[in-house]
């Protein structure tokens, strides 16, 4: 079968509502707990020949025990499966600009992917990073990930956001993407849930 | 450099004269009592007489001769594991190759615990009322198979992580890891073989090659129906992949992509045919990905034909160039913790033991040359392979 590059999808802009928004987003996630000071991280302006969306996984267990897990890009395989093993490229801490060469487990479609910290905010618990290298289909991949009190009051669980951006590969549809990426940043989330809930 | 690792199986204890005349005393007397029972109640004598008759061969009979190869190669990892079980059952021989993903435990687990769960399966299914050999296979691999799957699951947690497993010690479950499990039974009248995911099983009968498995690739007609009806999603990322991620339709654990991905076997139930059935093979994609199904065969083939016993003179070897890391030897064991086979070596007439012996020699020869072709074609996978000659040797 024939797999010829569809026409570029056109630009569409990415957008998790915060309280009380009124226009449903492109992608059709939404989360009403995403404060607004860090709903601005998951707009992410798509251009031609790309595609967004977003994941929200709720976990039984304090924000700060997720945040805790979330926050380490020098591991990210304490939750993320398809990890097999990380190491940050030059040693040293993690700061904005540390760049981790992940190595992939066997069975899936990529062996390897390099990965620059663009944001970590402790304060707000914003994470995001952007792939710049690696063995992989997925270019120009950017994923921010924010951690949230569930609902009202502490301790009642909290609510996880992952949205990301990027390049749709030759060969594929932009919703094709999206199911492939989805699946696993899905994947990813819930193992987080049962590792956090174990945590706490 | 491959590592490659290699055995032969050893040949059965031979029997001494006394036990010989017991044994055939014995039939004898059996015989007589299956006669008898014919005219008392048809149907207990015909179960009966399957089991002692599948007892007649057991006595008589020996296992079967195999080679086994099992290498990294390429891969970084060794995710493959291999069983090879003579007489796991009476008078039944149980081989399988599993091809791990994700991880290398649940292919561990199948290739410690499958041949156990069969042979439970098999025996609690000897007792029952049904009389149709492949009815009553196809049940037993059916819940064997879904047993094995669900051991997949909790097999970390009670066994613990192998030497080999890179998954975190702290998590209770690791959905994102499975395996292949094509797996035959060689029965005194039948073969069996059972497949899930894309490893795979070939018989050589009268010259012929004749697939006795069909891989699960997500994009066969059937297994691309089945999916979408389940309300998945095959997408072509680096080949067809269930969601994009798992280059199988069905395999052993991999929860994460229930009820997509499946753990049912499709299974195979064929009568043996004397005469004509020559050998069978087990492999993973690792060979067959580079290998076709005829060169496979013709391979064996040559290896088998080379090694006759009593042949006269021996011509040259296809492998007689080769010099494997591991030399092959009757009843010796692997170095690779993921091969199992048993059985002491035989004992018998010099010039008997001598032919038994280069018999065995030709399986794990014919084994080692499909694993050195595989690798020399630039198999980007762990090579695993098993080789039966299906020959019945004669009693001795």
């Amino acid at each position: 079968m024939p797999y010829t590059a569809p026409r570029p999808s056109p630009q569409q802009h990415s957008r998790v509502l915060s309280g009380g928004g009124a226009k449903a987003a492109s992608h059709g996630a939404s989360c009403a707990a995403v404060p607004a000071e860090v709903a601005r991280h998951h707009e992410h302006a798509a251009r031609a020949g790309q595609c967004c969306s977003a994941v929200v996984q709720a976990i039984a267990a304090p924000v700060g025990a997720v945040w805790s897990v979330v926050r380490r890009f020098d591991r990210p395989q304490a939750y993320k499966h398809f990890i097999r093993s990380c190491r940050l490229v030059g040693g040293g801490d993690v700061a904005v600009g540390s760049v981790r060469e992940v190595r992939v487990v066997s069975g899936l479609p990529a062996t390897s992917s390099r990965e620059r910290l663009e944001i970590l905010d402790d304060e707000r618990r914003v994470l995001s990073f952007r792939v710049v290298g690696g063995e992989h289909r997925l270019a120009n991949y950017r994923s921010v990930t924010t951690v949230h009190e569930a609902g009202a009051g502490a301790g009642t669980g909290t609510v996880v956001v992952e949205s990301y951006v990027v390049d749709v590969p030759h060969g594929n549809t932009a919703d094709e993407t999206r199911v492939f990426v989805d699946t696993i940043v899905r994947c990813n989330l819930q193992s987080l849930a049962r590792t956090a809930e174990r945590l706490a | 450099m491959a590592e490659i690792c290699c055995e032969a199986a050893a040949a059965a204890a031979g029997s001494d004269q006394k036990g010989e005349c017991a044994g055939s005393r014995a039939a004898r007397r059996r015989r007589m009592e299956i006669r008898r029972l014919r005219v008392v109640a048809e149907e207990a004598s015909a179960k009966r007489r399957r089991l002692e008759a599948d007892e007649e061969d057991a006595v008589g009979g020996r296992a079967p001769r195999y080679g086994v190869t099992s290498v990294c190669g390429r891969r970084r990892d060794m995710e493959d594991a291999v069983t090879a079980r003579p007489e796991f059952i009476n008078g039944h021989h149980f081989f399988g190759v599993f091809d791990g993903h994700g991880c290398s435990h649940v292919a561990t687990s199948c290739g410690e615990r499958m041949h156990q769960i069969v042979a439970e399966e098999a025996t609690a299914a000897a007792g029952s009322s049904v009389s149709d050999e492949t009815a009553r296979w196809r049940g037993v691999m059916e819940k064997s198979y879904a047993r094995m799957d669900a051991e997949a699951v909790v097999s970390r947690e009670t066994a613990g992580p192998a030497p080999t497993c890179r998954c975190e010690m702290q998590l209770p479950k690791c959905d994102h890891v499975g395996s292949t499990a094509v797996v035959a039974v060689v029965g005194p009248r039948h073969l069996v073989v059972a497949n899930c995911g894309d490893s795979r099983a070939v018989l050589s009968s009268g010259g012929a090659t004749i697939p006795l498995s069909a891989d699960h690739k997500p994009d066969r007609p059937d297994e691309l129906e089945r999916i979408h009806a389940a309300g998945g999603r095959v997408i072509f990322w680096d080949g067809a992949r269930v969601f994009g991620m798992l280059a199988m339709s069905r395999a052993i654990g991999d929860s994460y992509l229930k009820p997509f991905v499946i753990s049912d076997p499709e299974v195979l139930v064929v009568e043996r045919k004397d005469g004509e059935d020559e050998f069978l093979i087990l492999a993973s994609d690792g060979l067959w990905d580079v290998v076709s199904n005829e060169v496979a065969c013709k391979v064996v083939r040559t290896c088998l034909r080379n090694r006759a016993p009593r042949g006269g003179r021996e011509r040259s070897s296809p492998t007689s160039n080769l010099s494997p890391r591991q030399s092959s030897a009757s009843g010796g064991s692997s170095s690779s913790g993921d091969e199992e086979a048993g059985g002491p070596s035989g004992d018998g007439a010099g010039s008997e033991s001598d032919g038994e012996s280069a018999e065995d020699r030709a399986c794990a020869e014919a084994a080692i040359l499909l694993t050195k072709l595989a690798l020399a074609r630039q198999s980007a996978d762990n090579v695993s392979v098993v080789v039966i000659n299906l020959r019945r040797r004669p009693r001795s």
